[in-house]
């Protein structure tokens, strides 16, 4: 055994050489950020420091993460190529690929003697192409800028939840890190379940509040609803393959065989239930579909988690997970599971923006926004565009994160208030223009506004669209407008308008103090002495004075709004998604050329009309965001909107309670389950239990009948060996006849 | 010397209960800790120092010659260990020292008798995993029974009468059975057919399992079987024989909790996969589906049970139910990573499980209560306990990167692969073909069982949200500012969080579910040669009831005729055979001794 740890540290010294350090460092890095912000919180520390140590690393690993990109530029450039010029038949055989062996985790083998022989091989390894390397740049770079963010906004909570939550935070960076790197599907289900581990403690962290602890539960469990399927995947991946890393795995699809050597088109199930399993595991950690009901309530945590976790990392794993195992889904010539993505995608883009448009709380509008967008990235997926979806995924983690942070940043200043009927004007206070500078081109971004980095990915969906079906495309260019007037109704109503602000009620931002106030101190001074210090400025009855972010959150806002403008060039100008569009030409995600459909909009190539299209309608959802929430306006809590509201008959009540659905799941699932546990538990208490009670008043009986003078307990099993002797007895017996 | 190390590591816990008896009872303490400490000292050594995992045959390290006890019935005093058992003795060794160093301020009164009977405990159950004779063994494991009677029914709670006499009869009566079959086995062995002449009478397992695997019919075997399930299962505990598990497990004092869920239920497993399996192996692979549908049943009805337990020890408790249906489920999968699965699902079960229990017995000292109506919130006010609380949930749920997702993935891929019937499936998992056709689990086991993780994830953070999320509850009498509660008590005061001896008892158990999380491959690498045993042993059952071996196992390996694609490491000689069970090389020559027949 000694040995054989022995081994692993010499097989975790880098093979090769070269650049696979780099690669090793990136994981590293945020896995020494969570140890020491873990030693933070052991030594108590009272100071900043975790989230400078947070900071530091993560600002490390995205340096290493940009070495490993120039590194595996001539890679990625050579099989972008190849791509190019073979454009009918590049796939990802052909894409350029490195992969890492770092240690072994879940590997061994069997037999080799008498028994069958057999092997499973889950390294901790690395899988680097293109499409890694693309989610690696904006996990780390997004990490560190929101790490900065929160350094500020956690401020008021240096010594209590300080260290744990930078802990967590490093931890979620660690382990997206490796389900993006991941060289085969069991690492990337150790990052999976990791980042739904850091969501379930991030989204509880203000644990005092039920609805963050209910919140973070449910999160928790729909992903593990949707990683079943996940690992039911997995296994039947290597049920088919006999082994699940990716490149064995690809090369394997490549041929067309299985294991056993048999075509795979033959097989009744290799193309379409294996990649609906993965499918099952996308939709849940993306929130598509029937699972997309956690998201909304995932608000519940700190703003700079709801960015980056639930904005513009954790929640695009589906995304990432599907366009890793696209030679998987394409195995079937005629892309059943892919429709069903592409569907599930539309539909709940379509179906969330309706809620979107109808809620009051500027999180909860950001989170259906991001169920909705995220169903833009599936449908992209569906309709055989991986790039447009990965466009859409990237320009879509700089643009939502810049959104939610702005809305932190107000959410920060206010004393947690969210409720977009009690803030008004907000752009004309001192001190603000840079939030509402981001939260503008956020907005400009998401409702796909001519030119921006969201308007150039989401239109690279819409075409195909069109291309493939008609109808999701109809859809979805509707939800583009839709998109549009939420978007711009909270922008409207927020930062425009006249100048009125009422403060929250601290739940959101600030819990720590109330519940302290309640709940009194066991013997931390230091607690109650923070809580004495801040509470003032706050107080309900006190006049109350928001406070306009400081430098570390400008910088991060003024930072991203510059990304959004930057990554204009690498999503934009061209029909297949510019640099991103290369980068995922170069993964396993790259999309087999020549196969464009033949759906049109209105008999036009919705290549080259959907610009003109797509910013029309987003324009139209800003002018009717203004008409009805910005024109005439007076007040903070009365727009044109109300006018509109009694027309519209219960609909909007509909949607303003989500649909009723989280009732419906409620009233179907959970109860009837509860209702059968319940039933169950009386079941083991009275008949399962109850017999063997039963079966103990025999001997007890016998005892008292054949020992009547005798008492205690003891009989009891004195005549259960006896019983037991005649059972012997009466074996031997039957057996030896 | 070496050979006396396991001797060694039962006799230290039996010489410091002496000790314990003797000196006066200020002393108990250190001296069952420095016992338990010792043994583990030496149990360490065996393992790391002189214990060969990678070529681990059966019960390999051990004595050279045994100690003839009664020779004329062939009983011997014969100790030894393969790679399963010294996992297990390992685990044991571990959990000796944590339950007693967690005791020091539970334990209040009659602390000689509770010591005493603590360390008796210890050398019984190491006894178990090391015997190589039957009858040790039945001693051993019949033995466990009496310290675990007295630490319930002394120091248990409320009920710990009703719980210590169920739990006394329950496991007795089961295991009585279980002799009978064990005897029987024993008694085949010198009545089979073609033997010629006096044959002396043998105990030993190895022997045993050679003859009864080799010539009972699947008649007998089935017998055979039944009766083994009788007493095992109930040890186990399987499906509709779990009740006495809840009831001792909530009336237990916190040690015995630990020992309980850690090693006692581990005898059960143990014994199923010591003696079940290569006894009667033909009738094992007869009824897999059945045993399959129990365990199918106890994960999800165990599991839903949790979920709605108000006593969080008792959640914690029913929860056992369900990991121990993954934990039979994945050994009657009959394949290596099932098998392999099912020993690593033991220790981790006692691991995380076990310190689930030890983190519920800290917060009964300072409150106690258990029930989560009055308890919650505990994070803001023992935040310590909160973070390794949390860990050992997430452990206890299979997290990936813990030690619980290793094996519950492993159980749950060998039940998954053990065929590849998905059509047929469903129709043989609803209805097992019981003693019919003889059947394999498949993916709709595995799929049916996978449902029991998302339940593990509901009752588990259910209780996480209860306990230590929200905000915060105490029972009455315990009001906000009361920083020592354990003040009413005669014992020394607790600190409001944990102290460094209870910190000190949790992080060792830590480390081991990280280390086993992330690094398994020590011990997947030292079940290799056991686990290979035990699935020949399967195949040569499958010979003899006809059925092909594992389908599953041969499409994963890419084994297929011409024109298949060649993967590396995926070659396999041809035309191997199952057609023997114990190799030449399983039966080491020290184990050759009047009464064995070898073939």
């Amino acid at each position: 055994m000694l040995t054989a740890i022995g081994t692993m540290v010499t097989a975790a010294e880098p093979e090769g050489g070269g650049s696979h350090w780099t690669l090793t460092m990136i994981v590293v890095l945020p896995l020494v950020s969570f140890v020491l912000c873990g030693l933070c919180a052991a030594f108590k520390v009272k100071s900043k420091l975790p989230a400078w140590i947070t900071v530091a690393s993560l600002a490390a690993a995205f340096v290493f993460t940009l070495m490993a990109f120039m590194n595996a530029g001539p890679m990625i450039a050579a099989a972008g190529a190849e791509h190019g010029a073979e454009h009918a038949a590049a796939s990802a055989e052909h894409a350029g690929h490195l992969t890492v062996h770092v240690f072994d985790w879940l590997n061994f083998d069997w037999g080799g003697g008498k028994s069958s022989s057999g092997r499973f091989d889950a390294d901790f390894g690395f899988y680097i192409d293109g499409l890694t390397l693309l989610w690696m740049l904006f996990v780390t770079g997004l990490g560190t800028l929101i790490a900065l963010y929160a350094s500020e906004y956690m401020a008021h909570d240096v010594g209590l939840g300080y260290c744990r939550f930078f802990a967590a935070f490093s931890l979620f960076v660690l382990s997206m890190s490796c389900l993006v790197m991941a060289s085969n599907l069991l690492m990337l289900f150790f990052g999976w379940e990791g980042v739904g581990l850091c969501s379930y403690l991030l989204i509880g962290y203000f644990y005092k509040k039920p609805a963050a602890v209910a919140a973070a539960k449910k999160a928790f469990i729909v992903n593990r609803i949707g990683d079943l399927g996940l690992l039911m995947g997995i296994l039947g991946v290597y049920a088919a393959f006999g082994t699940v890393q990716y490149d064995k795995v690809f090369e394997f699809i490549h041929k067309g065989v299985d294991a056993g050597g048999h075509p795979l088109t033959t097989s009744s199930w290799i193309p379409v239930i294996l990649p609906l399993l993965l499918t099952a595991g996308a939709f849940g950690k993306s929130a598509q579909l029937f699972f997309y009901v956690w998201l909304p309530d995932a608000m519940e945590g700190p703003t700079p988690v709801s960015a980056l976790i639930h904005a513009a990392t954790m929640v695009t794993a589906g995304v990432f997970l599907i366009a890793r195992m696209m030679p998987l889904y394409t195995i079937d010539p005629a892309h059943t599971i892919l429709t069903f993505v592409a569907w599930g995608g539309t539909i709940t883009a379509f179906w969330a923006a309706t809620i979107g448009m109808a809620h009051f709380d500027i999180k909860r509008v950001m989170g259906y926004s991001t169920a909705s967008q995220l169903g833009y990235m599936f449908a992209g997926l569906g309709v055989m565009n991986s790039a447009g979806g990965a466009a859409h995924v990237f320009s879509h983690a700089f643009f939502k994160a810049t959104l939610f942070l702005a809305c932190g940043a107000v959410m920060h200043g206010f004393a947690g208030q969210l409720d977009l009927r009690k803030l008004s004007g907000v752009r004309k206070l001192p001190g603000w223009k840079i939030v509402a500078a981001a939260m503008f081109f956020g907005a400009l971004n998401l409702s796909g506004v001519t030119f921006t980095a969201g308007f150039w990915s989401k239109d690279l969906i819409l075409a195909s669209s069109f291309e493939q079906s008609p109808a999701i495309g109809w859809i979805l260019l509707i939800t583009a407008g839709l998109t549009a007037y939420y978007t711009f109704r909270a922008y409207f109503r927020v930062f425009e308008g006249p100048v009125y602000f009422e403060p929250g009620d601290e739940v959101h931002g600030h819990d720590e103090h109330e519940d302290h106030a309640g709940h009194g101190h066991d013997g931390h001074g230091e607690e109650s002495h923070a809580h004495d210090g801040h509470a003032q400025g706050h107080g309900h009855g006190g006049e109350f004075h928001p406070h306009a972010p400081g430098w570390a959150i400008n910088t991060v806002l003024a930072t991203l709004v510059v990304g959004c403008f930057a990554i204009i060039p690498l999503v934009g100008f061209a029909e297949h998604g510019a640099w991103v569009g290369k980068m995922v030409g170069a993964s396993s995600a790259a999309m087999h050329g020549g196969e464009e459909g033949h759906g049109t909009f209105l008999g036009m190539n919705p290549h080259s009309v959907m610009y003109y299209v797509s910013s029309v309608v987003g324009l139209l959802g800003i002018a009717a965001a203004w008409w009805l929430h910005l024109a005439g306006r007076t007040s903070a809590a009365h727009a044109n909107a109300d006018k509109l509201e009694p027309a519209l008959g219960p609909i909007v009540t509909w949607a303003r309670h989500k649909w009723y659905v989280d009732e419906f799941y409620d009233a179907v699932i959970r109860i009837p389950l509860k209702f059968l546990s319940n039933i169950f538990y009386l079941l083991d208490q009275y008949l399962v239990d109850g017999l063997v009670n039963l079966t103990g008043f025999v001997p007890k009986g016998l005892g008292r009948l054949i020992r009547p003078s005798q008492s205690g307990e003891l009989h009891g099993y004195a005549l259960g060996m006896a019983g037991g002797l005649a059972v012997l007895i009466l074996i031997v017996l039957m057996v030896a006849r | 010397m070496n050979q006396w190390l396991l001797i060694l590591a039962m006799l230290t816990p039996l010489a410091s209960a002496l000790g314990v008896a003797v000196l006066p009872a200020a002393r108990a303490k250190t001296v069952a800790m420095y016992g338990t400490l010792v043994a583990l000292v030496f149990v360490l050594y065996a393992g790391f120092g002189v214990f060969s995992w990678e070529q681990s045959g059966y019960m390999q390290l051990g004595m050279d010659e045994p100690i003839r006890w009664i020779p004329s019935l062939g009983l011997e005093f014969q100790v030894g260990v393969d790679g399963i058992s010294m996992m297990l003795v390992m685990l044991t060794a571990l959990l000796g020292p944590i339950c007693v160093i967690s005791s020091f301020t539970a334990i209040k009164d009659r602390e000689k008798t509770y010591y005493a009977w603590l360390l008796v405990l210890q050398a019984a159950m190491t006894g178990v995993f090391c015997a190589r004779d039957l009858i040790l063994f039945y001693i051993c494991f019949e033995f466990t029974l009496v310290p675990m009677f007295i630490l319930i029914s002394v120091w248990g709670s409320t009920n710990r009468k009703k719980a210590a006499i169920k739990f006394f009869l329950y496991t007795f009566t089961g295991s009585v059975i279980a002799l009978a079959g064990l005897v029987y086995v024993a008694w085949f062995n010198v009545h089979r057919p073609g033997i010629e002449g006096h044959v002396n009478w043998t105990f030993n397992i190895q022997t045993l399992a050679f003859a009864s695997s080799k010539w009972m019919s699947l008649n007998q075997q089935t017998w055979v079987m039944f009766a083994l399930l009788a007493g095992f299962a109930v040890k186990v505990p399987l499906f509709p024989v779990h009740t006495w598990l809840p009831l001792a497990h909530t009336e237990a004092p916190t040690a015995g909790s630990v020992i309980l869920a850690g090693v006692l239920l581990k005898l059960g497993t143990y014994a199923l996969i010591r003696f079940v399996l290569p006894f009667v192996p033909a009738a094992v692979v007869a009824y897999a589906p059945l045993i399959g549908a129990l365990c199918i049943v106890g994960i999800i009805y165990g599991g839903l049970i949790c979920w709605v337990q108000t006593d969080v020890k008792k959640l914690v408790a029913y929860s056992s139910v369900a990991h121990l249906g993954f934990c039979v489920l994945g050994m009657f999968a009959l394949n290596h990573a099932g098998i392999e699965g099912s020993v690593l699902y033991m220790i981790n079960h006692g691991l995380s499980t076990g310190a689930l229990f030890l983190l519920i017995g800290m917060i009964y000292e300072r409150y106690h209560t258990r029930s989560m109506k009055e308890l919650g919130g505990l994070a803001a006010k023992m935040p310590v306990w909160a973070t390794f609380m949390v860990f050992f949930t997430m452990a206890s749920v299979g997290l990936p990167g813990l030690n619980g997702f290793v094996s519950e993935f492993l159980c749950v891929m060998g039940t998954y692969q053990a065929s590849t019937a998905w059509g047929s499936g469903v129709w043989h998992t609803l209805v097992p073909q019981v003693g019919t056709t003889p059947g394999e689990l498949g993916p709709w086991y595995a799929i049916i069982a996978g449902t029991g993780m998302i339940i593990a994830a509901m009752y588990l953070l259910y209780m996480l949200g209860k306990v230590v999320w929200g905000p915060l509850r105490l029972p009455a009498g315990h009001d906000h500012h009361g920083g020592h509660d354990a003040k009413d008590d005669h014992g020394p005061a607790l600190p409001t969080d944990l102290s460094m001896r209870e910190i000190g008892v949790l992080v060792p158990l830590a480390v081991l579910c990280v280390a086993l999380g992330v690094y398994p491959k020590p011990l997947l690498e030292a079940l290799k040669a056991p686990t290979d045993s035990l699935v020949q042993a399967a195949n040569a059952g499958r010979e003899k009831i006809g059925v092909e071996a594992t389908p599953g196992e041969r499409a994963a390996k890419g084994e297929k005729g011409a024109g298949s694609a060649q993967l590396p490491g995926s070659e396999r000689p041809a035309g191997t055979t199952h057609l023997e069970l114990l190799t030449p090389d399983m039966i080491s020559p020290a184990s050759g001794r009047p009464g064995e027949v070898t073939p």
